[in-house]
This record gives structure tokens, C-alpha cells and sequence, in this order.
């Protein structure tokens, strides 16, 4: 891999920009490379307008920049936008790491020299996709066996990314009750009220305690009203329905003081990895733990592990969203209490959160997962294209298929993460 | 201009005389208002020239050039994709294959070629005139005729031009006129007949620019830079240095030294542009193009000679022919005029515009000027849709400027939150 000569870095007080139009988990999911970062310099960040409270409050030492890119302004756009833009120009920014794959991510690159951009860029009206993103949306073709989470792919892009145990603070029980998130952005991905309700039960039943707050925003109101129904009349009384209730003041408060949060692959749930308050996520259909599982260590996700997981979110489920089910059986619902149990049901695994040498990774705490010695390879091959210290191979052989005639032939590709 | 502004793609040679002619095309596009992208063919000329270094069987390297070929002109429809063109503007030799060429007939994107190149010389045209929609040239004859017969009834005759912005006069230093200038002077590729004539100028102040000379031992002395290509800025301070530019059309027929063809080449607007003296043989087309008083034509080698004689004794008659001439290029025959002609040609290919300048009613008034300057710089005219503006800005190079960025992200931000395709 080519890394940058040591003479070329910024210096100490280098100026970064890091451009993150994406919704509410993907810029908590951010973090590995804002902190990286802030070691090396001043950090800017710009997110959509909506998110800019919410990004102060997650980074206080980041100075963020609001931009109208999502929700309905029309035409008002291109006069909102060319106000926001003179902020950003105000600066001068030794490096632009621009984070998503959209057109708005390629138009806001033209404001910036073609070379001081990372990620997604636009030289000369064409559309450029550096090195090391482009190997990352490769990699994702194959799910099952590889897997590097977001906030690492992220965090790698910075020269000296920090170790991954510095991102989040290790997860700690220290405070009160069971956090309760009704549904993620995508619909499959969440649990119905009535599969929902006996995993609430047990759950409570492990932190033994406290009041059962349901989280979410105001569309869930009839979910949470459904729900609150399908719980045993002995824990309704325990019920706070905050459904719609929050700001996002509120909401870093309340995640701030739960003593375990019950949640699908939502924003919140990465909020409480941030915070460091436990995470017990449910994922099913296209969810995948080894992608957007919660950052750090000590948190748990009762992964779906039909043979068709993980899917696309895209195209619809021939099989009625079959890997639902496995959130009701008994065998898990024991697991989720905190009893013993002597056999794990088949099809789902609890996988238990911890860190390597390259990032966060997932073991299977109960249940089994087929493809760990695979994706330990990948992520041997992975830490060295990205140029840090990885874990050991093992012994099965790395699945090499990702790679194209085109690393081979062409120039800027196969350089790993300091690219271009 | 009373025609609408319309999206032109160039599809660019890859080598040869009419590579900057298409660059003075599109140049002559903008100026009348219209959004002009180019495919860069000659970005891709280095490929085939390593394939002929691979020293394999001729069945094999018909095979590869073809096989690149394919490529190219996927390129090319990839680029009609992106820009979506009201017309792509082929120049001659233009890597379109005739597979590319059915594609864009079938999708119904006009096309239209300018074959600047003698239909004698370069046969190949046969195979490819039916597939454009329109066939400008610049030979009349029974060229047209030709064309109806293989299938292309929608030609028409477009003559050469210069493009003043090029090829205007210029102010020379003494060092410059050292360097650049002689009593007689031609700049181009050695033909036989031009090799022929040359010889008889051996006793001027004679000077040869420009390439294919090799081997021709008597005018050695005279070809300047050992027969290297001589690029368009020099060309034009060598046409202005010189006292008399010989302008002597080329011809492959043997023992010919005057071919007395049809078209007039390039280089006879080119040298009037620039207020530059030149002799020209006589050509069929040329009345209709200059007067007598405009051009000194002569007919044969004797007459070439007596010019010669004549005229480097009367630098007044020099001048005055020559400022004549140049007034009628600047009036009639520059790549404005002609681009000008040939959309009019093609008006009724266009489909409707349907463009809407209303957009620029919903523009806060604190950016109207900032746009108006913005409009102004990408040489569009006031009336211009949202999305030629668009491909106007995507089309420049480098760091943009903050009005320019938020046009770009608005079309994003149109095509991520507004169901329906852009506006073209």
C-alpha cells in the first residue's frame, strides 16, 4: 500500500472537513474518524440542517456546519444552500473526506480542489470513487462472510485512525430501566408489536428493574399504543411512552441513563453504544451485526441467521420475512432473561460485541456462526490493505473473488485507504 | 439567434486535419448560444498506436483495432447517455461504429456528420453516410447525387471556414518575423504535386513547414524543423510573417501539379482570416466563395511563377487583396456562419425544445446578478433551462464557485426528492 511521505501530512493544526449527509445513526456511526481526526487538527463537520443540535451535542469538540440537503425546501434550495455554502468557504480545508454515495455528496465536492478530497469526488464533471471506498461497496457483495463495520470503513479513511477501544466507551450497566426502540427506518428490519412484546418481557426480566421507556419517533405512536397492549399487565404500569415526545437533548438524556437498551438497527441504538450504555439489538433481514452492529465492547445482537441473511433491503421478501420468527422462540426468550439455556435455537445467534486490531468484530455468545474463520481472514486481508495492524489469519482460505482484473491493471486502485 | 439553445456532443477524431476544425465548430456553437460537450477521441489515439508495436500476424491486429473501436464508441453513446444531446455533431473519421450509429438512430438522437474530407480520396464514407440523418460537405458535383444513391438523401453543401479568434492578424516582432517569416512560404504535407511545384520556387527565399516530406532530397534545404508537425499557433505566425503564402491544394494523381478539384481547403480561409497574403490554384468552388479581387488564384505552374513575380514586388496590391479577403471571411465564412447554417439545416431532426426558463423566476433577487455574470461567463442566453445550465456547469473544469455548487446540488437534490426526469 502507498502511504503518504511523512513531509506531505498536515501539521498540527491542519483543518478538516468531513461531509456526512446521511440520517441520524450514520453520523453517531462517524465518530472513529471525527476522533481520529481532532488528534491532528481542527474538525469540521458538515450534516443536514436537521441533525446540526444533534451533532454538537454528539461531538462537542467538532465544530459542525448545517446544510438544507434533505426534506422538502424546492426551489428555496439553491438559495439556502448558497448561503450555507459561504460558510464552508470561509475555511480553508487541507482535506475534504466526503463520506456518501450521492449526488449531493458529488456536487458539494466541486467546491473543493479535486485533490484534497477524499471519498466522493468530481473531477471535470466525472464522477470519482477513491480506492478505498470502492473496494468496500465490493466487498459488501459477498455478506456472509465478510463484514467491516461503518464506522470503521469510515474511521480508516483517516491517516492515523485511533485504536478502536478509544472510539466508545466500554458498555456499562450503570444506570436505570429498559430503553424500548420501536422500529428502525426500514420496516423489515423491525419487530411487529406482538413478536416485539414477549422480547420486552425478558428483557425486563434481565435488568430486573426500572421503568420500561419506549423510544421513537411520532409515527411509531400506534406501535408503541400496541405494544404497551401486548405486554402482561404487570408491566404496563412500568410503561413511559416517550414515542415522539423527545428533542434530541431529551434523547441523549434518556439513552444516557438506561441500564440496557432494546433496540432494532436504529440511530438510537448507535447513540447508546456512544454513550456506552448496553445495547441488545434484534436484527433480521437485511441487518447485519459485522456491518452496523453497536460500536465497542459489551453489547449483544440477537442476529437472524436464516440462510437467506443477510438480504437486500430493496427487493421484496419471497419468504414473508420468515427470519422474524425466531425473536418468539422460547429457547432465545430464556437467553434474553439471563437464564441458562441448555439448547439455543437454530437460525439466530447472540453475538456478543468486542474489538480487534482493525475495529469491532462479533463472536457468537450462544448460537452458532458458520462463517467466523471466513470473515477472520477477510479482516486479516482487510488490516492489511488499510495498513494497520490486523488479526492473524486463520487457517481457512481468504475468499479472494472481490478482486478485480482492474486492481491489477489500472492505476489508483488497490492502494488501500491513503489513496490517490 | 432565433433558433432554441440546444445540447451538442462533438464526437472528435482521434488524428488528422479535422480534429480542430471540430474544436472550431463547438467553439462556434457557444458563441450562438448553445451547450457544447466534446468526446475526446484523441485521448484513446495512443491505445491504437501501441497496438500497432505489438509486432502480431495482420488477422490479429484487424482484430484488436476493431475490438478497441467497440470500445470507443461505447464511449461514446456512455457520454450520449449522460449528456443526453439534442445532436451529436460527428466529425470526419469520428469513432462511431456503424453498431453505435444504429444504436443512436434507434434511441432517435439526431445525428449529423460534417465530412470534411475529399469523397475521391476517402471512399469510406459509403458505408457510413446512410447511418447519419444529415451528411454536410463541402463537395457539390455529383457528390450529392452519390450520397442519395447508398442511402442518404439529406445532404448538403457546407463549406470550409476559419475561426477569427485563431486566425486573425498579428503584430510580429523582428525576431518573431525571423523566425517565422520568407519571401515565399507553405505550410503542409508533402502531396507529389506539391513536391513538383516546389521545385520550381528554389531560387526564393522559400521556406516549407509541416510533415510527409521525407525523401525529397532537391527541397531539404528548405523544410524547416526536419519535416515536424507544426502546431496552429505557429501556423498562424508563419502565415503572418510570410510575404507570400503558396496555398496549393493537394492531389495524389500522378504528374498533376495543379488539380484543379472542387473544395477549397481549410487553409484558404485560414490565411484570408488572418489578413495574410496568399497565391491559391484555382479551384471550381472558390468563385462562389471569394472574388477575383478578394484571392490571387493562379491556374497552372507558369502562372504560379509570374504571381510569384508580380506581387513580390507590389506589397501595396499584397495588402490590399489581402485585407479584402479578410473582410470577406469576417463577413461570410467564419465557423459561426457555418454552425449557424448547418442548425438551421437540422432544425426540423430537433424535436421541441421543452426546456423551461421559469426556473429563473424562483431565484432569490439577492442572486440575480450573481447568476446573470454566471450566464453570462458559460456563454448561455438568459432564456436558458435549468438543466443546460446544469450541463454547462458540469462541464467546466476545476474548483467551482459557490453558485456553481449550489446549481449542482439542487439537480442532485431534484433528482433524489422529484419523481419525474429533469426538464431537458
Amino acid at each position: 500500500m502507498q502511504r503518504e511521505a511523512a513531509g506531505t501530512l498536515p501539521g498540527p493544526r491542519a483543518r478538516y472537513l468531513v461531509i456526512q449527509l446521511a440520517r441520524f445513526g450514520d453520523l453517531i456511526q462517524t465518530k472513529r474518524l471525527l476522533v481520529s481526526l481532532m488528534a491532528c487538527g481542527e474538525v469540521h463537520l458538515l450534516v443536514d440542517r436537521s441533525l446540526t443540535a444533534l451533532a454538537r451535542l454528539a461531538f462537542p469538540g467538532v465544530r459542525v456546519h448545517g446544510i438544507s440537503a434533505h426534506g422538502t425546501h424546492g426551489p428555496a434550495i439553491l438559495g439556502l444552500v448558497h448561503d450555507d455554502l459561504q460558510e464552508l468557504q470561509a475555511h480553508q480545508f487541507h482535506r475534504i473526506y466526503n463520506l456518501n454515495y450521492s449526488g449531493l455528496n458529488f456536487a458539494l465536492a466541486s467546491l473543493f480542489p479535486v485533490d484534497q478530497v477524499r471519498g466522493y469526488r468530481l473531477a471535470h464533471g466525472q464522477r470519482v470513487v477513491d480506492a478505498w471506498p470502492a473496494q468496500v461497496m465490493r466487498w459488501t457483495k459477498v455478506r456472509t462472510t465478510r463484514g467491516l463495520n461503518l464506522v470503521d470503513v469510515w474511521g480508516l479513511y483517516a491517516d492515523q485512525p485511533v485504536e478502536p477501544e478509544r472510539v466508545n466507551p466500554a458498555a456499562s450497566a450503570g444506570g436505570i430501566g429498559l430503553g424500548v426502540v420501536m422500529a428502525g427506518q426500514n420496516a423489515r428490519r423491525s419487530l411487529p408489536p406482538r413478536l416485539l412484546a414477549p422480547l420486552v418481557h425478558a428483557a425486563s426480566k434481565r435488568i430486573g428493574h426500572g421503568p420500561i421507556l419506549f423510544l421513537g419517533a411520532g409515527a411509531e405512536r400506534r406501535a408503541a399504543a400496541e405494544l404497551r397492549a401486548a405486554l402482561p399487565g404487570s408491566l404496563r404500569g412500568a410503561v413511559r411512552d416517550l414515542v415522539g415526545k423527545t428533542s434530541w437533548a431529551d434523547l441523549f438524556e434518556v439513552v444516557g441513563g438506561l441500564g440496557l437498551l432494546l433496540s432494532p438497527d436504529t440511530g438510537t441504538m448507535h447513540l447508546a453504544a456512544h454513550l456506552g450504555v448496553p445495547v441488545m439489538a434484534f436484527f433480521l433481514s437485511s441487518a447485519w451485526c459485522h456491518e452496523t452492529g453497536p460500536y465497542g465492547t459489551g453489547h449483544l445482537v440477537l442476529q437472524a441467521m436464516a440462510t437467506c441473511a443477510p438480504c437486500l433491503e430493496t427487493g421484496s421478501c419471497p419468504n414473508g420475512v420468515l427470519c422474524r420468527n425466531v425473536f418468539s422462540e422460547p429457547g432465545l426468550l430464556r437467553y434474553v432473561s439471563g437464564q441458562d439455556v441448555a439448547q439455543f435455537p437454530p437460525h439466530v445467534a447472540a453475538m456478543a460485541s468486542t474489538v480487534d486490531s482493525l475495529g469491532v468484530c462479533f463472536r457468537p455468545d450462544a448460537g452458532i456462526d458458520p462463517f467466523m474463520e471466513e470473515r477472520q481472514s477477510f479482516r486479516a486481508a482487510v488490516a492489511r490493505i488499510a495498513g494497520i495492524p490486523g488479526p492473524a489469519p486463520c487457517s481457512v482460505p481468504l475468499d479472494e473473488s472481490w478482486i478485480q482484473e482492474r486492481d491489477w491493471m489500472l492505476p489508483q486502485t488497490l492502494r488501500g485507504r491513503a489513496n490517490e | 439567434m432565433n433558433e432554441p439553445m440546444r445540447r451538442i456532443l462533438i464526437v472528435l477524431p482521434m488524428y488528422g486535419g479535422s480534429l480542430p476544425i471540430g474544436r472550431y465548430c463547438g467553439q462556434a456553437l457557444r458563441i450562438l448560444g448553445h451547450v457544447v460537450e466534446y468526446f475526446e477521441a484523441p485521448g484513446f489515439h495512443s491505445a491504437f498506436s501501441a497496438l500497432k508495436t505489438l509486432r502480431v500476424g495482420t488477422d490479429r491486429l484487424d482484430y484488436l483495432e476493431n475490438s478497441l473501436l467497440q470500445v470507443v464508441s461505447q464511449a461514446v453513446l456512455a457520454k450520449v447517455e449522460a449528456f443526453a444531446p439534442d445532436l451529436v455533431l460527428a466529425m470526419a473519421q469520428a469513432p462511431l461504429s456503424r453498431q453505435a450509429l444504429k444504436r443512436l438512430q434507434r434511441d432517435k438522437v439526431p445525428t449529423a456528420m460534417w465530412f470534411v474530407e475529399d469523397h475521391e480520396v476517402f471512399p469510406y464514407w459509403k458505408a457510413f453516410a446512410p447511418l447519419y440523418d444529415t451528411f454536410a460537405v463541402i463537395q457539390k458535383g455529383n457528390f450529392p447525387a452519390c450520397l442519395s444513391e447508398v442511402g442518404q438523401p439529406n445532404a448538403f453543401y457546407l463549406p470550409l471556414a476559419a475561426d477569427p479568434s485563431v486566425h486573425h492578424p498579428l503584430s510580429l516582432s523582428p525576431l518573431e518575423r525571423r523566425k517565422y517569416g520568407s519571401e515565399l512560404s507553405f505550410v503542409g504535407a508533402g502531396y507529389p504535386n506539391r513536391r513538383l511545384a516546389f521545385r520550381q520556387l528554389i531560387n526564393y527565399d522559400l521556406r516549407i513547414w509541416g510533415n510527409d516530406w521525407d525523401g525529397e532530397y532537391l527541397l531539404t534545404p528548405f523544410l524547416q524543423r526536419n519535416g515536424q508537425r507544426i502546431d496552429t499557433d505557429e501556423i498562424v505566425r508563419i502565415f503572418n510573417a510570410s510575404t507570400i503564402n503558396i496555398n496549393l491544394h493537394s492531389s495524389v494523381r500522378p504528374g498533376t501539379l495543379i488539380a484543379g478539384g472542387d473544395f477549397v481547403n481549410p487553409r484558404t480561409f485560414e490565411l484570408a482570416a488572418c489578413g495574410a497574403f496568399q497565391l491559391v490554384d484555382r479551384r471550381t468552388l472558390l468563385p462562389e466563395l471569394f472574388t477575383a479581387d478578394e484571392l490571387a488564384v493562379f491556374d497552372s505552374m507558369s502562372g504560379l511563377l509570374q504571381a510569384v513575380e508580380h506581387y513580390r514586388a507590389n506589397p501595396e496590391a499584397r495588402a490590399e487583396i489581402a485585407a479584402r479577403g479578410r473582410a470577406r471571411v469576417l463577413a461570410e465564412h467564419t465557423y459561426v456562419h457555418r454552425m449557424d447554417t448547418l442548425m438551421a439545416h437540422l432544425q426540423s431532426l430537433m424535436p421541441p425544445k421543452t426546456g423551461d426558463p421559469s426556473w429563473l423566476e424562483e431565484i432569490p433577487s439577492d442572486l440575480r446578478e450573481d447568476l446573470d455574470r454566471l450566464l453570462a461567463k458559460l456563454g448561455l442566453n438568459p432564456s436558458a433551462s435549468f438543466q443546460d445550465v446544469v450541463c454547462a456547469v458540469r462541464g467546466q473544469g476545476g474548483r467551482l464557485g459557490r453558485l456553481e455548487t449550489a446549481i449542482l446540488f439542487l439537480d442532485e437534490w431534484k433528482k433524489q426528492y422529484t419523481p419525474k426526469r429533469p426538464e431537458k
